[in-house]
């Protein structure tokens, strides 16, 4: 197997013992702490037999130990458990509320990289003059705002004020019927079945919270361009590319910014990890109907087994940023592709 | 180009280094400045507020619902009548106090583990940098809604989950740090005459590793304060009627919809500031306490 082969098997086993790790410390952090959700499931009126019943219904019933041993061995076989709420299996759940999350999170990832890179660029660019002092204005307050807060905004002054975008009621106007589900992303299966109308209900729902995913990855991702651009056009290599005659757009984009792309790519690893593993309160302001909305529920109806895959999904999701980041750079770096 | 040009371009190369470096400094003393003052204004409104408001903050109904700014009420009223300006300067106190006790915590705490990590190594640095990056797995909001949503509403709770969200970020810092010096010439001279190894960590490692734990803590801080209001916002963490911002915010949602956008709007404001002056004054530590970047 060639070393690089090696790297990303050792990477992908390396999941195994995180997801357990973390999987191990919800379900004691949320058993222990929460203790027992027959309350929440069982009507005022029941009576201790039908309590019991609907505890041992729930896979309550056992000591602890035994219902951890219990979801491990389910674990092994790829079965996440059941959802107290909405009584599916935790997997399918998941599955079926993926391609929402991931939609909206390609979208808004999509915009934070193409707005945030020129933008890091040019202020490096213009470094201690007023483009670079605005520029960095706004992306400061791109990290300093809460994204809940960005979302309200932008639903005041362009549904409420405005009118340009519709309200947040989720991935279609209310009433609307989704087309077939072929891949899930409306803005694929929507021209799949034909229909261009239904295409365009559903990217206006998406832009705004597109947007403010956009302007709040925008942000880090900008800086670090600027602070990476800047240390590589201080270098001797860019000194000698100006003084041999090179124009500035070859300067700045094939020499400075190909340099300047390793800690670039690093965070938007580490973004790519956050949006994807659910942007939980975006997803409530704009009634997305998504894996964060999902976990946020199943915290609040102490609903172990949906947390609990969550969870899973989450710290999978990290480990896989990562991972296509250390890859990214072998493609980015010479250097790293010699073994 | 002739070679004369590239030699007088090289002589006079120094001399233009030279005002890039001072601008440099003036910029970083300028984030640093503001960072410091707005801050400073931060505590000021919140010491204010434990002894003067225009109208009490708690009470409902000294105005009619949703009044729009006016010279009585300068940033309006909420849904229930509060006014939202005595509301703000008493948030300050919990957003403000929230974010700076639970730094001082985390920082405190998360520094002994990775200075103990990282001078000892072996099987201890192992267990510690293992379970560090099980944590970080965890989305941090989500864990500090977990751990709230279980042990409970309580400002003592609040800022315990936030401290023990920042502890491994410091541990893995000093961490760092101290195991990249323990075998310089001083570490191995203080141990030679004779000082216990603690001593050698604590005293003479730790100190010269400080800096970038420093220019974290203000990062770390404004984390903190996006934490505290996104808990506010859901509800978790606090009681109802607290005026932390993240919780206005949630309590101006529905007026959002409806066109009184003061009550979510003046909150957000007020966490930009807080946020952003963290963010001003942890960029200029960093540039003062990396040579590298001094440079």
């Amino acid at each position: 197997m060639t070393p690089l082969g090696r790297m990303i098997l050792r990477r992908l086993l390396w999941v195994f013992p995180v997801a357990f790790g973390v999987v191990t410390l919800t379900f004691f952090m949320a058993r222990v702490f929460n203790g027992d959700p027959t309350e929440l499931y069982a009507p005022p009126e029941a009576t201790d037999a039908l309590r019991a019943q609907i505890r041992a219904r729930l896979g309550l019933a056992d000591p602890l130990p035994v219902q951890y041993l219990h979801y491990l061995a389910d674990l092994l076989r790829f079965d996440l458990g059941t959802s107290f709420t909405t009584g599916q299996s935790v997997a399918s759940d998941l599955w079926d509320r993926l391609p929402a999350t991931l939609e909206l999170g390609l979208v808004g990832l999509t915009l934070g990289i193409t707005v945030g890179i020129p933008i890091g660029v040019i202020a490096a660019v213009y470094r201690e003059r007023w483009p670079d002092f605005l520029l960095r204005g706004v992306t400061l307050s791109g990290m300093a705002l809460p994204q809940f807060w960005i979302g309200l905004v932008l639903i005041w002054i362009f549904f409420v004020s405005l009118g340009w975008f519709p309200g947040p009621v989720g991935r279609l106007p209310i009433g609307v019927a989704l087309p077939p589900k072929v891949t899930g992303f409306l803005l694929i299966d929507t021209l799949i079945a034909g229909k261009p109308a239904l295409w365009w209900l559903a990217l206006k729902q998406l832009a705004l919270p597109a947007i403010t995913l956009g302007f709040s990855s925008a942000a880090p991702i900008a800086r670090v361009t600027r602070a990476a651009m800047v240390e590589a056009m201080q270098s001797d290599y860019i000194r000698t590319a100006v003084a041999m005659g090179h124009g500035n757009r070859i300067v700045w984009f094939r020499y400075s910014l190909r340099n300047a792309l390793l800690p670039v790519v690093t965070l938007i690893g580490g973004v790519a990890g956050h949006i994807f593993a659910g942007a939980v309160l975006l997803e409530s302001i704009f009634a997305w109907p998504g894996l964060g909305q999902y976990a946020l529920q199943a915290i609040e109806r102490s609903d172990f087994a949906a947390l609990q895959g969550f969870v899973i999904y989450a710290s999978l999701l990290y480990v896989l940023a990562f991972l296509t980041v250390d890859l990214l750079y072998m493609l980015i770096d010479p250097r790293m592709r010699t073994p | 180009m002739s070679r004369h040009d590239l030699l007088a371009a090289d002589a006079v190369a120094p001399a233009e280094a030279k005002p890039a470096k001072a601008r440099r400094r003036l910029r970083t003393t300028w984030s640093l400045r503001i960072g410091v003052v707005v801050l400073a204004l931060y505590i000021a409104v919140a010491l204010l507020s434990l002894v003067w408001t225009p109208y009490d903050p708690l009470t409902p109904g000294v105005g009619d619902g949703y009044d729009a700014p006016s010279w009585a009420f300068l940033l309006g009223t909420d849904r229930l009548g509060s006014d939202m300006l005595s509301r703000l300067m008493m948030g300050a106190r919990y957003d403000l106090g929230i974010a700076l006790t639970a730094v001082a915590i985390a920082s405190i705490v998360g520094t002994t583990l990775g200075t103990i990590a990282g001078y000892y190594g072996g099987v201890v640095d192992t267990v510690a940098l293992r379970t560090v990056e099980i944590f970080q797995a965890f989305p941090g909001l989500l864990f500090a809604m977990l751990v709230v949503q279980a042990v409970g509403a309580g400002l003592v709770n609040v800022i315990l989950v936030l401290s023990f969200v920042g502890i491994p970020d410091y541990l893995r810092l000093a961490r760092a740090e101290i195991h990249a010096k323990k075998s310089w010439q001083y570490a191995e001279a203080a141990r030679m005459v004779g000082n216990p190894p603690w001593r050698v960590a604590f005293r003479h490692l730790l100190p010269n590793s400080v800096g970038p734990v420093l220019a974290f803590t203000s990062i770390n801080a404004a984390f903190a304060a996006l934490i505290t209001a996104s808990l506010g916002f859901l509800g978790l963490g606090l009681p109802p009627n607290t005026p932390e911002w993240g919780n206005m915010i949630a309590r101006g949602q529905d007026g959002v919809m409806t066109g009184q956008w003061w009550v979510s709007f003046f909150p957000g404001l007020a966490i930009l500031g807080l946020t952003g002056a963290f963010y001003l004054m942890g960029d200029a530590l960093a540039d003062l306490t990396d040579p590298r970047r001094r440079r």
